[in-house]
């Protein structure tokens, strides 16, 4: 599973330099060299944890899939936020609150992170625990408790393109 | 009861009377202070730095700024020798406690593997940026701890290596006085700042400025890191 010591460390290089260009957005040669020294440095230090895959993780598809992932998530966390105002405001409150476990066929951990935080962030769906394959999620309108048609209505929106992203 | 009651009641009368006096004496919105408006209207000339709040600390006041760092320093010495005696006695009862701990969550786990480089970068952002943006050596060495602390709070059971945290930061200590030194040596008064000043707001100007807030954000952040170590009782 993981790859060598020099794809690790240049893949967390390139992340690195990259926020790093994004938190001075400048160009200046100046900013460019001191990040880039600061960047080799950290990442002596960080690759270890930073990634497993290394460089054979990062494919054009991959990225292709992760900037579609982003209006898609997007979209799914409008609509989310629409329900839940409406459940909010409506006066009769039509909330049906409870915990409903969901399966993932995601293999590695980043692809079942951001699988989880995405379900957190997008209103209505809390991701409380990932075990393995499982995720535990408490709904605020749990339509089916059936693990299939649950994973079918929260999981699997998301899935799809993480599948392509972390493969 | 009653009696205290009233006493109390009059003092805190009195005490206002005389913060109302006070208070009614000082003009708002105007120069009272020459100092402040000596940094302010000199500042980036005599140091090169855009944030003026950083002149002050690293240039005008630089000597008491060093004395902040040794303040630190004691305090977590202190710490560490306060710890250090009481666990010889609880060792057993840490111990059984040790093996207790539950493994974290696999959201904990590699969320804080994959934010731990970027925490470290973005800390060493902000000391490094200490003279043109808010910020600096002791609010990016506490960023640097906190991504220490993740790693703690995500693996319980790893510890980090104390020896080359108390290298670093010693050595960045060393080079906050050295450079003081050398502005003896230079141009004759304690951390007087003799190097270049650079063109106001890019990033090699303001002389030592930088560098001194790259030691102090080395040494901030690996103190704050040997402190929550000690803190969770695993030193050696």
């Amino acid at each position: 599973m993981k790859s060598g010591k020099v794809s690790r460390y240049i893949v967390t290089l390139i992340f690195l330099f990259i926020l790093w260009v994004l938190l001075t957005t400048t160009l200046a040669w100046e900013e460019l060299t001191t990040g880039f020294i600061f960047s080799a440095i950290i990442a002596i230090f960080g690759y270890n944890y930073f990634t497993k895959r290394g460089l054979s993780g990062i494919t054009l598809k991959g990225i292709f899939y992760f900037l579609l992932y982003i209006p898609v998530f997007f979209w799914e966390m409008i609509k989310a936020n629409f329900d839940v105002a409406y459940r909010v405001v409506h006066p009769k409150m039509p909330i049906k609150p409870g915990i409903v476990q969901i399966k993932t066929t995601l293999k590695s951990d980043i692809a079942k992170l951001i699988l989880g935080n995405s379900i957190t962030l997008t209103p209505g769906t809390l991701t409380i625990e990932i075990a393995e394959d499982n995720l535990l999620i408490h709904w605020i309108n749990v339509k089916t408790k059936d693990i299939h048609g649950a994973t079918d209505i929260i999981g699997k929106r998301f899935e799809k393109y993480l599948k392509v992203i972390f493969k | 009861m009653r009696t205290r009651k009233i006493i109390s009641i009059i003092i805190l009368l009195i005490l206002a009377g005389g913060f109302i006096l006070t208070f009614s004496q000082i003009p708002f919105g105007k120069d009272k202070i020459n100092v402040a408006h000596y940094y302010i209207s000199k500042g980036i000339e005599e140091t090169g730095a855009v944030n003026i709040v950083t002149s002050v600390v690293l240039n005008y006041r630089g000597f008491d700024t060093l004395g902040e760092v040794t303040v630190l320093f004691i305090a977590a010495i202190g710490l560490g020798a306060v710890l250090f005696t009481e666990k010889r006695v609880q060792k057993h009862a840490s111990k059984s406690k040790d093996d207790k701990t539950k493994k974290a969550s696999l959201i904990l786990r590699t969320g804080s593997n994959l934010l731990f480089p970027l925490i470290l970068l973005f800390g060493a952002y902000i000391f490094v940026h200490g003279h043109l943006t808010p910020g600096g050596g002791f609010q990016g060495g506490a960023v640097i701890a906190s991504g220490f602390l993740l790693m703690y709070l995500a693996f319980p059971k790893q510890s980090i290596n104390k020896k080359s945290l108390s290298v670093v930061e010693s050595l960045s200590g060393l080079i906050f006085v050295g450079i003081g030194l050398f502005g003896l040596i230079f141009s004759g008064y304690f951390l007087s700042n003799f190097l270049p000043k650079g063109i106001p707001n890019t990033l090699f100007s303001a002389g030592i400025i930088p560098i001194i807030y790259i030691a102090v954000g080395f040494k901030v952040g690996f103190e704050l890191t040997s402190v929550i170590d000690d803190l969770l009782g695993r030193g050696k």
